[in-house]
């Protein structure tokens, strides 16, 4: 593994900036709340590239692993668990649910993951609803000590630690691995991959972050008017598709991706309403068919063209 | 006794639904290994032109079911030709099939926020002068709609039965399934028959939608209620089996009529996923077919 030095410095800025810079310039609460669900969104699109991006399995219920989380984070908070320790159970219980569905789904082959784990999201969807009819709330106590910070450096802090995690599992030999199966799932079964096992991990750590994710964004918020909401297919389509915009089994990728979603919805949002979802949904058609590494892939496309300005036209790459 | 039943009788005239239901994501993931996850929506789709023609012109919603078959032909055109058939370049069908996934997933989020620009977020059904009444045969109620969907159900599986089975152009799509090369070779234009096939599917899904709305209701983000079953129904008749799937949806029916008798009818959907991990434990081939499938 090289250890690029400038990398890490410009990485350290950048972290510096997102610590010093909240406490340093009052950026005002609204900011703040977007800086958060970028967190959020951060951390979702790095679990979901780890199972879709680097392992080719395509979860289509994603929402089911962050509505757990959120669920089950907020539940444990107003029964007055800490709420550090109910985020860590949240990610647990969204590893488990993920346990149920991988078990059977991913022995199989094909269209089956997918299936299952849009089958479980929907399901959950209803099952919650059904549960808990009306609008749900911590009291007021909760509210009245709001402060911003912690939960904004419990944001960055565990999308920091989910990048680091990725990074490290996908350059490990299980990363290879991972790797393998997506590309050629005979293949690396025919030279001793445990294919079963690689992707069932995979899920279990991808649903893990889901449900971190979920306890960071049930911190932030007291009053969920219909819980089910979290668990809607929207909180499948915004990560994937942030991932996707990105580019795929890349680890920048997720986090333009996010960076590229949150600040276009807080545009679209404002003057198209609901209406801004056609538009995400026209732009990745394209981008899935035409350009399948995403911004990652325009970068490198844009580096290309500016560093080969006053070379010859006739390169000796090969 | 009269509930057991009045119990089969309701999941029998269901089951046919939930077959016409699946037939069009059956024949799509069939033959070209497409897996059109917006197959709920354009379901919905096809139920909002058949409510729209019934609201403007009152035109009874069975009778419409030609219209809405040429009107989503069309669209199935155009979604094959604008976004599924350039996947058709990709080297593995693995890589065909989650990125049909990819862009069938974009598509349900442009058609279902026209459709509630369109039709406004409301829940619609279409309340014809047959709606709510029912007929007694045997001791057990039957009710109207229900009857005319399973009458529709059928007739729409046995016309795709014999367009498949006894057509030159059904002999091309089986050839095409079977080895799409092989096909091209022998002279078969694959992809107009992928084209055409993709009309059928998305046509499907629009029969599948007028009854949908008028024996229940809908609204523009109901597609993935309906997607589910679609999707419970295809793994239970086998993938690519499109002959099982009508038996596969009575079957379902049948199943979730009766465990909705015990433990509810709001846990509808979590019965169906209760019986979709079940068959994909002990029989994920589906219930129809003798061979194994692949393990990997």
């Amino acid at each position: 593994m090289k250890i690029d030095l400038r990398s890490i410095l410009v990485l350290a800025v950048i972290g510096a900036c997102f610590i010093v810079l909240p406490l340093a310039i009052d950026l005002g609460s609204s900011t703040m709340n977007i800086l958060i669900l970028l967190f959020v969104y951060i951390i979702l699109s790095q679990s979901w590239n780890l199972l879709g991006g680097f392992t080719g399995q395509i979860n289509l219920g994603f929402a089911a692993f962050f509505g757990c989380g959120v669920l089950l984070t907020h539940l444990l908070w107003k029964s007055g668990v800490p709420i550090y320790l109910a985020i860590a159970v949240g990610g647990l219980s969204a590893a488990l649910l993920a346990g149920v569905i991988g078990l059977p789904t991913l022995h199989l082959r094909g269209a089956y993951f997918a299936i299952g784990t849009i089958a479980l999201a929907e399901a959950l969807r209803i099952l919650v609803g059904n549960v808990f009819p009306s609008s749900l709330s911590l009291p007021g106590t909760y509210a009245s000590n709001f402060n911003v910070f912690p939960r904004y450096y419990l944001g960055f802090g565990i999308a920091v630690l989910t990048m680091i995690s990725v990074y490290l599992l996908v350059k490990s030999k299980f990363g290879l691995a991972m790797v393998c199966v997506r590309d050629d799932e005979e293949a690396s079964q025919v030279t001793g991959i445990n294919t079963f096992k690689t992707k069932f991990i995979a899920l279990l750590v991808s649903a893990f972050l889901a449900g971190l994710a979920g306890g960071v964004y049930s911190f932030n918020r007291f009053y969920f008017h219909h819980i089910s909401a979290v668990f809607e297919p929207i909180w499948t389509f915004e990560p994937l598709m942030a991932v996707v915009i990105g580019g795929s089994g890349t680890l920048i990728g997720p986090v333009m991706g996010s960076i590229f979603l949150v600040v276009l919805s807080e545009i679209f949002a404002e003057i198209l309403g609901e209406a801004h979802l056609i538009i995400f949904g026209v732009l990745l058609i394209p981008v899935v068919l035409y350009s399948p590494s995403g911004l990652v892939g325009w970068i490198d496309w844009l580096k290309k063209v500016i560093g080969g300005v006053g070379k010859p036209l006739v390169s000796e790459e090969r | 006794m009269g509930i057991f039943t009045q119990t089969i009788a309701y999941g029998i005239l269901v089951g046919a639904m939930y077959g016409l239901i699946t037939l069009g994501l059956g024949l799509l993931m069939g033959v070209m290994k497409f897996l059109n996850v917006a197959h709920g929506t354009f379901i919905v789709l096809g139920g909002y032109i058949s409510y729209w023609v019934f609201t403007r012109y009152g035109v009874n919603p069975y009778l419409s079911i030609p219209l809405v078959i040429v009107v989503m032909f069309i669209i199935g055109l155009v979604v094959y030709k604008v976004t599924l058939s350039p996947l058709l370049k990709l080297p593995s069908i693995g890589n065909r099939l989650n990125s049909s996934m990819l862009i069938t997933f974009g598509i349900i989020y442009v058609v279902d926020n026209l459709m509630t620009i369109l039709w406004k977020p409301d829940v619609r059904s279409i309340v014809a002068p047959f709606t709510g009444r029912s007929i007694e045969l045997f001791g057990t109620k039957f009710s109207v709609t229900g009857l005319c969907g399973f009458g529709v159900a059928i007739v729409v599986a046995v016309a795709l039965y014999f367009v498949l089975g006894r057509t030159q152009f059904g002999k091309h799509v089986r050839a095409a399934t079977q080895d799409a090369e092989a096909a091209s070779l022998c002279g078969i234009n694959v992809h107009r028959t992928y084209l055409i096939s993709s009309g059928i599917a998305i046509a499907l899904a629009g029969v599948a939608g007028v009854i949908i709305v008028s024996s229940y209701s809908i609204s523009p983000n109901s597609g993935l209620r309906w997607l589910l079953v679609a999707f419970v129904v295809m793994i239970l008749a086998g993938e690519g089996n499109i002959h099982a799937i009508v038996p596969a949806g009575l079957i379902l029916g049948l199943l979730e009529a009766g465990g909705v008798l015990i433990v509810g009818a709001p846990y509808r959907q979590v019965v169906a996923l209760v019986i979709f991990i079940v068959i994909l434990i002990f029989r994920p081939q589906g219930l129809f077919r003798k061979r194994r499938l692949t393990y990997g």
